[in-house]
């Protein structure tokens, strides 16, 4: 349901509503809090990796080396593009999983499917750690997918499947389960959306359900399944608590190596920040390019 | 709608739909199972059926204050999500203004910052200013963290409510703020519950941030994520996981249901006039 | 806001020497001033909850009995933790300004700290059980004849393998690089796999490589990481993995092999003949601490054998009071805890400072991202 344009109603309401003196007051707070405890603490990140601030002694003063070194290392640059791939994978397929499953709530006709998509989303809401240490165990040597397999006689309980767990495939596989319910909303909203007359007049036009589809209800849920990829893509990118606890030395991930970074070894947090700012800096751009398939009406329900 | 499935292929997407929402809470039901399992390492075969874990976690005081810290950081935090969420949903929805996209941009962007830079980042942000870790740093960094959520909630219900509601208000010489609180207030009161109930889960799982601004006390998250180091520690931590699983599941989709119901009697309340 | 400096402005002369007198003793009669001072302080002007930075599993947390009697003796004391995941995280920590009365980094880190200016050494007189710590781990927390580390936990790095699957070629560390195990092998998330690269390449100092050694170093871990399915950081993890048959090659710690033991694998604690490294927990004092003397005690009652047992028996680690000895004989033997000099040369090698630390982490991160 649309709201009403404020430009199709009379001359005298129109000014009413346009005389917008109390955004300052509405958007002042948040718009304030965000400021100070999110964009300023950024910006002292960024700082940090031109080593204009430091919280260790020793000679500080501007400096792009960091920088230099960052974009000239084949090591993180090669690890950055293996993160992008195997996010692009798990978005890609839970995308194509989730359209069906947005499908059939939004098209046919089901009473039930607030109810539906509510059971849908619910394990998003849940606990993520305990969610990822409940895939260690099916996935281990000894997990539920191989005393399956032995308890079957489809392999040998001397040769279980080892790759299952502390391998990229285990990430990719988790990230993929914690993502799912969350990407089906966005794509529902499309097709929720979607004008049903248009379908009818398809129809009535003689096309197949499968040429009604083709043509009339995927192009137009296209933005729904666009942000659906980024709202999985993006977070993903940076993703490090599930590498390390299915990854292994496989596994790892940039996210990985920022947090690593900031905590192991000896403090390295002008590198840190560098590979931090970095990462943010292609989520911005990202974010920017794809705007309007990322505006909060696009993506809830209702 | 026949246009858009036909009856088989509504069973088949049915029969999908089913087996995805069993793959999505199989795992939570494995976490069920072992937190009854006799043993101190979850894995196959089971050991025999034990109460054992969820008495430990009963009087485990560390456990419970960890919990409780959790409960009083998401309480707070939630609360002020809700309200800047309000604020900026308003705006959003009834105000035209320039950079209405910028601005909605930067109001959601918490959502794709990584946790850990964002932790690091208050964590420098605190030292600065002169700030002392605690609870409260926590809180600042979760309302930064929910924001996006509450507004993704309560954007949409503000758009479909029928504004000629709020407009007949101002024609009966109703102010701003007493429109506010007369008529859309009531109004999505199902939906502020329902995004105080998501920031409020939210901020309870949340790990990373936590870990660096919470100084000496413990949160949930970060119980658990160092009980995964130490194995006497995991089985209490799975049962009280499995509680907290099933307690935030019945409490979220409860809400849900409950804004919806609510939110149809105001539509038929509406409609009627 | 130095303490010391405090009590030493408001108290007399000879109201110090009363006082002295009445403590008892003829340690504080006659002993450096900073004895004194301490007694002093405990005599009334400590307070609040002692303030300590810890390892996760040594706090409230499970390590209750470490401390407990510090606990009984000082109920308006008691402990209060906040956890540090490693060395770099408690040092970045204390530089962005928490301020724990006391932290327990490892023993290669003792000179870094020691000069760092964040910390004061210790006064063994304050802690009674002082004198029956291990003497070459005692020495190992020294920096130019001052106590700056009180030795606690410890143990060595070494390889654990099935003898049922592996047949190592030769008792070296070159296990942890063997083509023949793809898979099945797992390093230790530290950058001292730089140092065992090192020891194996036959590099006379391993913690303190060339430019050119480190680069053949980090180029030997590059090349093996292919063959390593876990870089673990946790020991539950490792035994999660070792134990459900993920891995049959690890380096790892003397309880791991005795907890594998346990689930009845055929598991053999191989001691590489470069040597095994041994690592040894050092309690620290912060620097200007109000807390000084209950600090001691604390510190006192960790090193107690009866602390150290409990530790010995319920983490596998060693301990460093030469009195605590475990009920377990397999840990004593995997521990070698009849032989004071099980941590040292020609035993084994103990960790040490490396003066590039910097450098090598940044190695380390490097082999971590490669691949």
């Amino acid at each position: 349901m649309a709201v009403a344009e404020a430009g199709s109603q009379p001359a005298l309401r129109r000014r009413r509503l346009r005389v917008d003196l109390t955004t300052p007051t509405l958007l002042g707070l948040p718009l304030a809090w965000l400021g100070v405890f999110f964009v300023v603490p950024i910006a002292i990140v960024a700082a940090y990796s031109f080593d204009v601030y430091s919280l260790f002694p020793g000679p500080h003063g501007f400096t792009l080396r960091a920088w230099h070194d960052f974009l000239h290392s084949s090591v993180y640059l090669a690890l950055f593009w293996k993160s992008v791939k195997m996010s692009l994978t798990v978005s890609a397929i839970i995308v194509l999983l989730a359209y069906p499953l947005a499908y059939y709530l939004a098209l046919s006709g089901t009473k039930r499917k607030y109810v539906l998509l509510l059971i849908l989303i619910a394990p998003f809401l849940t606990s993520y750690l305990l969610r990822v240490l409940a895939w260690k165990v099916i996935l281990g040597n000894q997990g539920v997918v191989n005393t399956f397999l032995f308890w079957t006689g489809l392999r040998s309980p001397d040769h279980p499947i080892s790759q299952l767990l502390y391998s990229r495939f285990a990430v990719m596989l988790v990230l993929g389960y914690i993502w799912l319910p969350f990407v089906a909303l966005p794509i529902f909203v499309s097709l929720e959306n979607l004008d049903r007359r248009l379908l009818e007049a398809a129809s009535d036009l003689g096309a197949s359900r499968l040429q009604a589809f083709w043509r009339v209800t995927l192009p137009l849920s296209l933005p729904g399944v666009v942000a659906a990829f980024l709202f999985v893509f993006i977070p993903t990118l940076g993703e490090f608590v599930t590498p390390s606890l299915v990854g292994g030395a496989n596994g790892y991930m940039y996210g990985n190596q920022i947090v690593d970074l900031f905590g192991t070894g000896f403090p390295d947090w002008e590198t840190g920040s560098v590979l931090a700012i970095f990462l943010l800096g292609i989520v911005a751009i990202l974010t920017v390019v794809f705007a309007r398939f990322l505006q909060p009406r696009q993506v809830v329900a209702d | 709608m026949d246009v858009a499935l036909s009856k088989n292929g509504a069973r088949l997407l049915r029969v999908f739909f089913a087996l995805v929402v069993a793959f999505l809470y199989a795992p939570i039901v494995i976490l069920l199972i072992f937190s009854f399992n006799n043993s101190a390492i979850p894995s196959f075969p089971l050991s025999g059926f034990t109460l054992h874990w969820y008495h430990e976690f009963l009087v485990n005081s560390d456990l419970r204050g960890a919990l409780e810290t959790s409960a009083i950081i998401a309480a707070l935090s939630s609360i002020g999500a809700v309200v800047l969420g309000v604020l900026a949903s308003i705006a959003l929805t009834r105000r035209r203004f320039r950079a209405k996209s910028a601005v909605s941009a930067l109001l959601l962007s918490p959502l794709v910052i990584p946790y850990v830079v964002f932790g690091i980042s208050l964590l420098l942000l605190f030292h600065t200013i002169g700030v002392p870790r605690s609870l409260l740093t926590v809180v600042i960094g979760h309302i930064v963290i929910s924001l996006p959520y509450t507004i993704l909630v309560l954007v949409p219900r503000l758009d479909q409510i029928d504004i000629s509601l709020e407009e007949a208000a101002f024609d009966l010489g109703a102010s701003r703020l007493r429109t506010f609180r007369s008529i859309t207030l009531p109004l999505i009161l199902p939906a502020i519950v329902s995004s105080f109930l998501i920031a409020f889960t939210t901020s309870f799982d949340e790990y990373a941030v936590a870990s660096f601004v919470v100084g000496t006390r413990v949160t949930f998250p970060i119980y658990l994520y160092s009980a995964l180091r130490f194995p006497n520690q995991l089985p209490q931590v799975i049962a009280v996981a499995v509680v907290v699983l099933v307690l935030s599941l019945v409490v979220v989709v409860g809400a849900e249901v409950g804004r919806r119901v609510a939110e149809r009697r105001f539509a038929a309340l509406e409609e009627t006039g | 806001m130095d303490n010391h400096e405090e009590i030493e402005q408001r108290l007399s002369r000879d109201k110090l020497l009363r006082l002295a007198v009445a403590a008892g003793g003829a340690t504080i009669l006659g002993a450096r001033l900073d004895a004194a001072q301490a007694a002093l302080a405990g005599l009334g002007a400590e307070s609040g909850r002692l303030q300590v930075l810890d390892w996760a599993g040594y706090g409230n947390d499970g390590g209750q009995a470490m401390f407990a009697a510090y606990v009984k003796a000082h109920p308006k004391n008691k402990p209060q933790f906040s956890y540090m995941a490693n060395e770099s995280d408690a040092l970045a920590k204390i530089h962005a300004g928490a301020k724990p009365d006391v932290f327990r980094p490892y023993v290669g880190w003792v000179k870094y700290f020691a000069t760092s200016g964040l910390v004061q050494p210790w006064n063994p007189n304050l802690i009674p059980n002082f004198k029956h710590l291990n003497p070459f781990m005692v020495k190992a927390g020294q920096y130019k004849g001052k106590q700056y580390g009180i030795p606690n936990d410890w143990g060595f790095d070494a390889i654990l393998y099935r003898s049922d699957k592996v047949t190592p070629k030769a008792r070296s560390w070159g296990l942890l690089f063997d083509d023949r195990y793809k898979g099945k092998i797992a390093w230790f998330d530290d950058l001292e796999m730089l140092t065992i690269a090192g020891l194996y390449l036959g590099f006379d100092k391993p913690w303190r490589q060339t430019d050119a050694q480190l680069k053949k170093s980090q180029e030997l871990l590059m090349k093996k990481k292919k063959l390593v399915r876990l870089i673990w950081s946790s020991e539950t993890n490792l035994w999660e993995a070792f134990g459900s048959g993920d891995l049959w090659i690890a380096y790892a710690w003397p309880n791991d092999w005795v907890q594998m033991k346990k689930k009845k694998l055929k598991v053999v604690y191989m001691r590489p003949k470069e040597k095994p490294i041994a690592w040894v927990g050092m309690f620290m004092l912060l620097k200007g601490t109000p807390r000084s003397r209950l600090a001691h005690a604390y510190v006192n009652t960790w090193s107690s054998a009866r602390s150290g047992k409990w530790l010995e028996d319920n983490y596998g680690y060693g301990h460093a009071n030469t009195l605590a000895r475990p009920a377990s004989s397999d840990l004593l033997k995997a521990l070698r805890l009849t032989d004071p000099r099980a941590v040292t040369e020609p035993s084994a090698h103990l960790d040490r400072d490396i003066p590039r630390r910097a450098l090598y982490a940044r190695m380390w991160e490097e082999v971590k991202a490669s691949g």
